[in-house]
């Protein structure tokens, strides 16, 4: 197909008119509306005509963007997903009713108890700031909203903006057909939908908004070489710095394509103008956000950038230098000279930095990018995080289902028409490909890239198509106009020939592509409504009749918290639910989801994986004054403590040595059944999930003790407390709490 | 904050001249099942009503109930020795913790001549209180003996009023006088538990042996010298007192100031009266009972002197859920300690202070407090000090406990945040800074000023261009 299209593809420039309406069909499949409309009610121009159609069909991908995000407000309520929506959601709250100063210097008493966490310094404080402005203006027009239902819907509402992104962006790489399919593709693509669903109120939600932005502005930048989309940039990388950690991929990704051109030789003045500005002022401006602070000149991921600054200046001054000598021969040697001298010098200043420890190694979790296998073997905190594992195939494909081989054909595309701007992208597309293959969660990133080149390949292949439809006339003339020329002339005659059977293939192809874009968005919208929309704090299942059952445990558990407790009550948890304890039970935890201390995390894990009586005492020392566990043995819950219990031990184990694996394993199997480990049948985490579940029967026809989840019947029934008693479960023991008992009077 | 006080001290005050009363409660009751042995014990009694307790006797065969709907019929209990084997369903050892539980003090008077029912002894084994395994030892003592009255058996033994536990302990039953402790059943205590404190130990040459066994020689005594305790004290973590004596004669009529025979020495009268006076006093709540009164802590402003009469700090700024890191804190606390039927100001024995602990995890800080000033009935503590350079959730925490003291464990949690963004001196206040700021406008100056002579400084070639074409 692509080479059939190739020669055609040669003469067709920036976007002619018909192929935008050629390519809008696939994006929108309603192409009988906006042309009868536009053609017959209004006598207008081409131009205008193609103006009024591209500007509806943005319109439209607008809206749809933002109301495909909405299954899980219809299907559940408006509320906010998952954990670390709701540290989000609380300091978004916070922010609004107490201003941003006070958020600023917020030093919060109720998580990491009883170390604290200073907000202001820890966060990204994009998103709040985000929500509160636009919250803050809603009220300032009379809109009476409570700032939940904008934090629920602030990240559909940039998932719209960024399709506008991305059809700017498409435009700049391609044509304003390329940008129109990316904006269409982007809005429903599930890789993207997964982290901006109504209620999602994660940094991503607005952090790829950002860095799409960024990346658009920085290769307008280059390709005009003007300073205001350099500065321009330079404030999308400081609002991308200011929402989310995945900044870093911008500041090594923009050195990295700025030294790729370097190499091809295309070094240009407009290069030189765009990444200067860009990195100074973006520096500058990153640094003020108190999170990053001084990375930016201190941290090895950010040296890079750094580095290949200090590579253009030597490169002007080289270009300075050549201009003036004019004999070549001296010149070469300068340049042996002075390319030596500055790698050596920069060798030199890297290396003494990092010696003297005033520029810090990389971080875990970059050197766990790099290796896929490197946090596997040293921190068990970031390889147990269900988002940091390694992609599968299968993963890759629910979340592009096309795009996926439209990426490659989206490649070839840009090889063929090789600019500045497209190799960016391709830049972009392989590096996030890789990273997405590294992390689950980075299919994030690389969703913007994937939707945008494959956006090329079917703009691309589309219009090609639809000339080769309708161009029954223009070719005869095209083609005798070419022939003239010697070596096409030839292929042209071939082409020619071929014409009616062509034709009839071109058609063909045209629909078998409108079938996989169909395809394609069916397939987004099942996966939003079946696979992204579940809010994860509201479990459903099917009932035994088909009818659709809501476990509510958790919220039950919290406001149970909230009720039930005294207001500064310590709660021992996993971290994983530390933020929904502070946000939604109001108390005090000891750890949660801001995992930066590992020695206090490994703590919690210890005393979770300990006897009793040893765990007694953790507790004691933390003040800690219920523990909550999460059970899915009644339910078939499985993403529950006990299937998680090994990783509190391998982060325990990680600093304290006498929590050691093999204990709580039998032949390297893990188990609850009565072939269970000893140790692991009395450790508290067990203790805590199976008390009193020996004397209920689960399921009809399994003895009592039969564990759902597991699919086992427990080897422990007989569990007695000694230092803790049972203060609540939820309805469908999803969520079990315990209070931790004074210690014995006579003792 | 001073009338709730001051109304406490008149009733207090009101209480104290109606008639003498236990911190706790006044009501005893007496277990014990031989209606006889309530005439031996006379003066004892009329001892303990003139201190204002009122007594129930009640028989352990008619099930006297510790507690009713939760709350206790009885603030005290004195279990006197009897000749069952137990002492029914009503006093089971879980029902006497229970009662503990619920702050009420036990007095268990043992003797060597009657076997001590099951029922007590598993209850001093569950406060790590052993007593030797045939339930009857007696602790004899060839060199400290009445010659007068066991000038055979050498089981009536004399000692001096015990002196303080240790350095730094108060000494409630101290005193002069001999004490005539006879036919005594010793007590070993347990090493793990922190609350138990001989009031009565043995002298060194004592042991105890079984009387039953005939044997001449004695092969293995059950413990020797100060391994035996003849009364122990034990005072729970919610400071019920729960105390054991070995010999329950000793408070019989016929020893409160009868004369004894130490050795070669002349006769003396014992001390008697006094130590049971001393033993019921303390553990009936009218000694070594420790309150807290204001507690208090505040940001410390200038140098205003340390009084925590909350005249030179308002009301709003007392106890503040959060400091600063680097503030200085001043921390108050009252003490008072309960003497006999009132409060009065309370002293820490010599050697021995209060102390305030400033910890997240561990401590930070640990300071003496210094008595700053003495009310009728309290002493004021306090301290000042700057709060550590550590952000975090922190306690001030008093965490003082002596043996025969009431545990005093008072925890404040506050806050320590970091310093704000405009709490931190300005940059040109730090002399260091300098060189940076003059450097930062040197630069600034310097740019503008080429800008301007870059924009001034037109290219002189162009215009001799132009000036050729013209």
């Amino acid at each position: 197909m692509p080479g059939k299209t190739e020669p055609i593809n040669g003469s067709v420039k920036l976007g002619s008119k018909e192929s935008s309406t050629a390519a809008m069909p696939a994006s929108l499949k309603k192409p009988d509306l906006s042309s009868y409309f536009s053609l017959k009610s209004l006598k207008l121009k081409t131009k205008q005509q193609e103006l009024l159609i591209r500007v509806s069909i943005l319109c439209l991908v607008y809206v749809l963007a933002f109301i495909t995000r909405l299954f899980s407000v219809l299907r559940y309520e408006s509320m906010i997903h998952e954990f670390d929506p709701y540290f989000n959601y609380r300091t978004t709250l916070y922010l609004t009713r107490n201003g941003f100063y006070d958020f600023w210097n917020w030093f919060d008493s109720e998580s990491w108890y009883p170390l604290g966490r200073i907000i202001g310094g820890t966060l990204y404080p994009g998103l709040m700031v985000t929500a509160a402005f636009i919250y803050w203006i809603l009220r300032f027009l009379h809109f009476a909203v409570h700032i939940r239902e904008v934090c629920v819907l602030t990240a559909p509402f940039f998932a719209s903006n960024t399709t506008l992104v991305a059809y700017f962006f498409g435009k700049e790489l391609w044509d304003s057909g390329a940008g129109l399919v990316a904006a269409a593709l982007i809005a429903i693509c599930p890789g993207y939908i997964s982290r901006s669903v109504a209620g999602s109120y994660d940094n991503e939600g607005v952090a790829i908004f950002a860095l799409l932005l960024t990346f658009y502005m920085f290769v307008k930048a280059v390709n005009t070489g003007s300073l205001a989309w350099s500065l321009a940039s330079a404030f999308g990388y400081f609002y991308m710095v200011s929402a989310w950690g995945g900044y870093v991929f911008i500041i090594n990704l923009i050195p990295l394509y700025v030294l790729v051109l370097l190499i091809t030789g295309r070094y240009s003045m407009r290069l030189y103008v765009a990444y200067n500005c860009m990195y100074i002022l973006g520096m500058l401006l990153a640094m003020q956000i108190r999170f990053v602070g001084f990375q930016h000149v201190q941290s090895g991921e950010h040296m890079a950038a750094m580095g290949v600054f200090f590579l253009m200046q030597v490169f002007y001054f080289l270009d300075w230098v050549k201009h003036l000598l004019s004999d070549t021969k001296l010149f070469e040697a300068f340049l042996r000279i002075t390319v030596t001298t500055a790698v050596g010098v920069g060798a030199i200043a890297l290396g003494v930095g990092t010696a003297s420890g005033y520029i810090s190694p990389w971080t875990g979790r970059f050197y766990s990018l790099l290796d896929p296998t490197y946090a596997k073997d040293n921190i068990p905190i970031i390889a147990s995080v269900s988002e940091h594992q390694p992609t599968a195939w299968s993963s890759f494909m629910f979340d592009f289902h096309i795009l996926l081989f439209l990426f490659p054909a989206g490649l070839y595309f840009c090889f063929k028409r090789l600019s500045d701007a497209t190799i960016f992208i391709v830049l972009y597309g392989l590096t996030s490909m890789y990273f997405a293959g590294v992390m689950v969660r980075l299919i994030l990133v690389a969703t913007p890239a994937v939707c945008l080149i494959s956006a090329i390949a079917v703009s691309a292949t589309v219009k090609n198509l639809t000339l080769v439809a309708r161009a029954k006339n223009k070719v005869a003339q095209t083609g005798s106009a070419k022939g003239s020329s010697s070596s096409k002339g030839s292929s042209k005659a071939s082409l020619d020939q071929s014409q009616p059977f062509q034709r009839n293939v071109a058609i063909a192809l045209l629909l078998g592509a409108f079938y996989l874009l169909s395809k394609y968005a069916t397939h987004c919208t099942w996966v939003t409504s079946e696979a992204y929309s579940s809010p994860s704090i509201v479990l459903a299942a099917r009932g035994a009749h088909g009818n659709r059952v809501i476990f509510d445990d958790y919220r039950e558990a919290y406001f149970w918290l909230r009720q039930n407790t005294p207001q500064d009550a310590k709660v021992m948890s996993w971290w994983d639910y530390g933020y929904q304890i502070t946000a939604m039970g109001n108390r005090t935890v000891i750890v949660d989801n801001n995992t930066w201390n590992n020695t206090h995390i490994a703590t919690v894990g210890r005393a979770m994986s300990s006897y009793e009586d040893e765990a007694y005492e953790i507790m004691r020392s933390l003040d800690v004054d219920y523990v909550l566990v999460v059970f899915g043995g009644v339910t078939g819950y499985s993403s529950d403590d006990i299937n998680k219990f090994l990783w509190m031990v391998r982060i325990g184990g990680g600093v304290f040595p006498v929590i050691k694996e093999p204990d709580y394993l039998v032949n390297g199997d893990y188990r609850v059944d009565k072939g269970a480990a000893p140790k692991m049948l009395n450790c508290l985490m067990y203790k805590l999930s199976y008390y009193r579940f020996g004397e209920l029967t689960t399921e009809y026809g399994k003895p009592p003790g039969y564990d759902r989840a597991r699919g086992v019947e427990i080897g422990n029934k007989d569990i007695k407390l000694e230092h803790l008693e049972e203060a609540f479960t939820t309805s469908n023991w999803i969520v079990r709490i315990y209070k931790v008992k004074p210690p014995d009077n006579r003792w | 904050m001073k009338a709730p006080s001051f109304l406490s001290v008149l009733v207090l005050l009101l209480v104290g001249v109606a008639h003498a009363l236990s911190s706790s409660g006044s009501r005893l009751l007496v277990v014990t099942d031989d209606p006889t042995q309530k005439g031996k014990y006379s003066k004892f009694w009329a001892d303990l009503e003139g201190r204002g307790f009122s007594i129930t006797f009640e028989s352990p065969k008619s099930d006297p109930a510790l507690t009713q709907h939760g709350e206790l019929n009885y603030d005290h209990l004195l279990i006197l020795p009897t000749k069952l084997k137990a002492l029914g369903p009503a006093l089971t050892p879980q029902l006497i913790l229970d009662f503990m539980k619920k702050e009420g003090n036990v007095l268990l008077a043992l003797s060597s001549g009657t076997t001590t029912p099951t029922t007590l002894t598993s209850l001093l084994l569950e406060l790590d209180i052993h007593l030797p395994l045939e339930r009857d030892g007696l602790v004899v003592d060839h060199f400290n003996f009445d010659a007068q009255s066991a000038a055979d058996k050498h089981d009536v033994l004399l000692l001096p009023r015990p002196g303080p536990l240790r350095q730094g302990a108060k000494n409630y039953f101290g005193g002069d006088g001999l004490l005539a402790v006879p036919r005594a059943i010793g007590q070993t205590l347990g090493n793990a538990s922190p609350l138990l404190a001989p009031i009565l130990p043995a002298p060194p040459t004592a042991y105890s042996y079984n009387p039953s066994e005939e044997s001449e020689a004695l092969e293995d005594p059950f413990a020797t010298g100060k391994q035996l305790s003849l009364a122990t004290a034990f005072q729970s973590r919610n400071s019920a007192r729960f105390s054991v004596l070995g010999s329950a004669e000793m408070l019989e009529d016929a020893w409160f100031g009868a004369t004894v025979k130490l050795g070669d020495a002349g006769k003396t009268k014992t001390a008697n009266q006094e130590f049971a006076k001393a033993l019921t006093g303390w553990t009936f709540k009218e000694l070594g009972v420790l309150k807290v009164g204001h507690l208090q802590h505040f940001l410390r402003k200038g140098s205003d002197s340390l009084s925590a009469n909350g005249t030179e700090v308002a009301d709003s700024e007392l106890n503040p859920k959060i400091y600063r890191i680097k503030n200085e804190a001043t921390y108050t606390i009252e003490l008072s300690e309960y003497s006999v039927d009132h409060w009065i100001p309370f002293v820490p024995a010599t050697s021995d202070s209060v102390q305030l602990e400033f910890s997240m995890l561990s401590p930070y800080h640990r300071l003496s407090l210094a008595p700053v000033r003495s009310t009728s009935n309290s002493t004021i503590y306090a301290t000042s000090f700057i709060l550590p350079d550590q952000h975090g959730i922190f306690n001030f925490r008093v965490n003082y406990k002596r043996p025969f003291l009431n545990n005093v464990d008072e925890k404040n949690t506050v806050t320590v945040r970091h310093f704000a963004h405009d709490e931190w001196p300005r940059s040109f206040a730090i002399s260091g800074a300098w060189v940076w700021i003059v450097g930062i406008w040197a630069t600034v100056v310097g740019w503008l000023g080429f800008c301007g002579l870059w924009l001034w400084s037109a290219p002189r070639d162009e215009k001799r261009i132009v000036k050729k074409r013209n």
